[in-house]
């Protein structure tokens, strides 16, 4: 199990080489499978690769012939769709034009639901959003959309004026213009990245200390450590749960915030 | 006993957001229980004002990373 | 405590083999980066072109047949509205007609009662005058056959009279009894008298 978890494990950790315990590092999320450097195929690419092909495959496959009455696939299909359309899009950016945004959100959602519970899925167990990189992507990808459609609306001195909340005294201008600007270019994209990638990195890396530190406590230490070793396991067991939610959880929110900043952007008054 | 201080500041700068989500949920909670038909608008402004909030500790992890 | 001498026993180790694996967790790889832009390019362009318009549709349709079979029902509920009223106004009308009808009898009835009894009233008077009329020529045809018939009986029995000597009671009483019975037996015929009354 823990060879699942671990991928690329070290093998001082794995072995046990008589140095002691080696907690789980963040150079472990690091899994190049060809190459290496910057441009290297690394473990979660094919982990990507493989979502992208199979939501692309069992979106297409339950459509295709999209009945009025659905079938059981159709039925799953719908209940996601209908999550985002209405509970997300629709309520957030208001349904007068949220219909263009829908492909936009759904598509996010379901590539980092089903990235993110490939976290806890067995034979993969890799949150492909701990690495930073595709975080970044998908936030690159909100922060354009956002400001072209708020430039689109109002034009690129009318998207800025729009950023600043009229009608305050003079003075406090001077405060608030720097902080709302930061707001939208530097604090809204930092965070909406660093929030989904600071939860599967932190949640994977919890469960590797659990799965390892069990492992090891099993495999060389004396009777006491060995049921400490036990529990460290049961643990694992729990938090895998606690991470299944997590995981859910984080894929609306980003998919709520991207929603958000695009109605913030179309909205007529501040 | 060796290790990285900058761990305890991300300790430290996670104090305050845990406080804060504490808070907002609580009053989401509240809200919910008063009013169950306004649980639709409440839902959204809890999960922005969570997201805000959570923002402060994600810079610690980011801070704990930057200055190792 | 001591696993924090763990953490850069293995991140020295780490970097001894690749440098990459060293870098910041927050420092995106590029090619991860690029990678991660690509194949969200992909899944946005299958669901905006095959997923979303075919859930779209199937939601129209699923409105449309639902408003489709409101409309149905309402023009259902049309449609016997309407039977019932021309029901009802066939109702009326042939309520009316018998009501017509039925009036019309009544004056057909009442005209030929009052012609009947017209009729009858008429009838019975002819009839009265008719009776009458034979009762006054019988009666005309009594008075002058009686007022005949007295004539000559007065002459036969003057002449009987005359005729015999009166002599006697007896012979008297029997010459008037005589001529009672020979006036019942039907002896006496009779004669014109008229001449000479």
């Amino acid at each position: 199990m823990s060879l699942n978890v671990l991928g690329a494990i070290s093998p001082a950790a794995a072995g046990g080489d008589g140095e002691g315990f080696h907690a789980p590092t963040p150079a472990e999320f690091y899994q190049p499978l060809i190459g290496h450097g910057d441009f290297a195929i690394t473990r979660p690419m094919v982990v990507l690769a493989i979502s992208v092909a199979l939501i692309a495959w069992f979106l297409v496959a339950t459509t295709k012939r999209a009945a009025v009455v659905p079938g059981k696939g159709q039925w799953v299909t719908e209940g996601a769709y209908n999550f985002v359309r209405n509970g997300v899009a629709r309520d957030i950016i208001g349904s007068h034009d949220f219909l263009r945004f829908v492909p936009l959100l759904f598509s996010m959602f379901m590539l980092i639901l089903v990235n993110n519970l490939f976290g806890v899925i067995p034979p993969i167990q890799y949150p492909t959003m701990s690495r930073i990189g595709f975080p970044i992507a998908l936030t690159l990808l909100v922060f354009v959309i956002y400001h072209a459609v708020g430039i689109r609306k109002n034009g690129a001195w009318g998207h800025i004026k729009h950023m600043i909340p009229p009608g305050l005294p003079k003075g406090i201008y001077v405060l608030i213009i720097p902080l709302e600007l930061l707001t939208y270019f530097v604090t809204r994209p930092l965070t909406l990245a660093l929030r989904l990638f600071g939860n599967m990195f932190a949640g994977h890396m919890l469960l590797l200390l659990f799965i390892t530190g069990g492992e090891y406590m099993l495999i060389h230490g004396g009777i006491g450590l060995k049921a400490a070793g036990v529990g460290s396991f049961g643990m694992a067991f729990v938090l895998t749960a606690f991470e299944a939610l997590i995981e859910f959880l984080q894929a609306y929110i980003f998919t709520l915030l991207a929603a958000t900043y695009i109605a913030g952007s179309l909205a007529d008054e501040h | 006993m060796t290790g990285n201080i900058a761990i305890l500041g991300y300790g430290l700068s996670a104090i305050g957001p845990g406080v804060g989500i504490g808070l907002i949920f609580a009053a989401y909670i509240n809200g919910v229980a008063r009013q169950p038909e306004a649980r639709g608008v409440l839902q959204g402004i809890a999960i922005l004002g969570f997201a805000l909030a959570e923002a402060l500790a994600i810079f610690g992890l980011v801070l704990a990373f930057v200055f190792k | 405590m001591q696993h924090f001498t763990g953490i850069t026993q293995v991140v020295v180790a780490a970097a001894a083999e690749d440098k990459t694996g060293e870098r910041l967790p927050i420092l995106p790889l590029w090619g991860e980066l690029i990678f991660g832009v690509i194949a969200f390019a992909i899944l946005y362009w299958v669901v905006a072109t095959k997923v979303v318009p075919n859930l779209e549709k199937a939601y129209a349709e699923r409105t449309a047949a639902i408003e489709g079979g409101m409309q149905q029902a309402e023009e259902a509920q049309q449609q016997a509205q309407a039977a019932l009223e021309q029901y009802q106004a066939q109702l009326a009308e042939a309520r009316a007609e018998a009501a017509r009808i039925r009036e019309e009898a009544r004056e057909q009835g009442a005209a030929i009662v009052v012609e009947m009894r017209g009729h009858a009233q008429a009838e019975a008077n002819r009839i009265t005058e008719a009776a009458h009329k034979q009762i006054e020529a019988e009666r005309q045809q009594a008075v002058v056959s009686l007022r005949s018939e007295v004539g000559r009986l007065s002459t036969e029995l003057a002449s009987r009279i005359v005729g015999e000597s009166l002599e006697d009671e007896t012979r008297r009483r029997g010459t008037v009894d005589r001529f009672l019975a020979e006036l019942e037996a039907g002896n006496i015929q009779p004669e014109k008298v008229g001449e000479g009354a």
